[in-house]
């Protein structure tokens, strides 16, 4: 049985290369109009360049995060932390 | 800690990145592919060697270290080595190909803007290796500023007789 999360997976990377498929077959149409090498890649270029400077921005706002919340001096962090179920032991 | 939703989201997110950057590139490079050069592209041979670079137009005319484009036009490079391995670059305009001996690689490219840039071997190819470049000429003309175009904007008379 394939679960929903495995369906969403797959989904993602189909729909994306459907959408670029579409932009690139309708790009090819003009007639007498060429594509310049240098505008595409430079563009690709600061495409991917976006994409890197958000991931980097949520990894680390991500780990400001945790080291802003985990810290000792954290008000849900005060008095006695152990207490799980098992009482901080293996069973 | 039951429930996994914002490991699957966090997976997704970074499956879906990854799939858009691959996506993108590898259209671009589909796109930029020599399959889709325009069937009317002039086709320029280019010869590298130890040193220098050649180039041979469709109708025949050679230039050596120094090459004549004119500006919109689509143009095919067939590049190839006497030699050793050398790579056909001009950086302006993002076009890189390696030329190798025995083999001819294609590029296409169509000028968009005039002027004077660089052409670079981008392959190390032995001592000189550094000093093996050539000029391009991006011309907005056919023809280029020869005398003939350079006297019909003269507003003499005589200019327009030599012109004509």
């Amino acid at each position: 049985m394939v679960s929903q999360s495995t369906i969403i997976l797959l989904l993602i990377p189909l729909i994306a290369v459907f959408l670029l498929g579409i932009e690139s077959a309708f790009a090819q149409e003009s007639t007498g109009q060429y594509i310049a090498h240098r505008i595409e890649v430079w563009a690709l270029f600061y495409r991917l360049m976006v994409v890197a400077f958000v991931i980097g921005a949520v990894v680390m706002g991500s780990i400001a995060y945790v080291v802003w919340r985990f810290r000792e001096s954290h008000p849900k962090n005060r008095g006695d932390i152990t207490t799980t179920r098992t009482g901080g032991t293996h069973r | 800690m039951g429930h996994t939703t914002v490991e699957w989201v966090y997976v997704g997110v970074v499956v879906a990145i990854l799939c858009y950057v691959g996506a993108d590139a590898w259209n671009v490079e589909r796109i930029l592919d020599i399959t889709n050069a325009p069937a009317e592209a002039e086709v320029i041979k280019v010869t590298g060697q130890q040193w220098l670079w050649t180039f041979e137009h469709e109708d025949g005319r050679k230039e050596i270290s120094e090459l004549h484009l004119v500006k919109g036009k689509p143009y095919r490079f067939e590049v190839t080595s006497l030699d050793v391995i050398h790579a056909f670059n001009m950086p302006d305009f993002t076009t890189l190909i390696d030329a190798v001996p025995g083999r001819i690689n294609s590029v296409w490219l169509v000028p968009d803007q005039s002027g004077e840039y660089l052409i670079q071997c981008r392959e190390y190819c032995g001592f000189s290796h550094y000093q093996m470049r050539a000029k391009l000429i991006v011309e907005d003309h056919e023809g280029g500023p020869s005398v003939a175009n350079a006297a019909a904007e003269l507003p003499s008379k005589g200019a327009e007789a030599i012109a004509s």
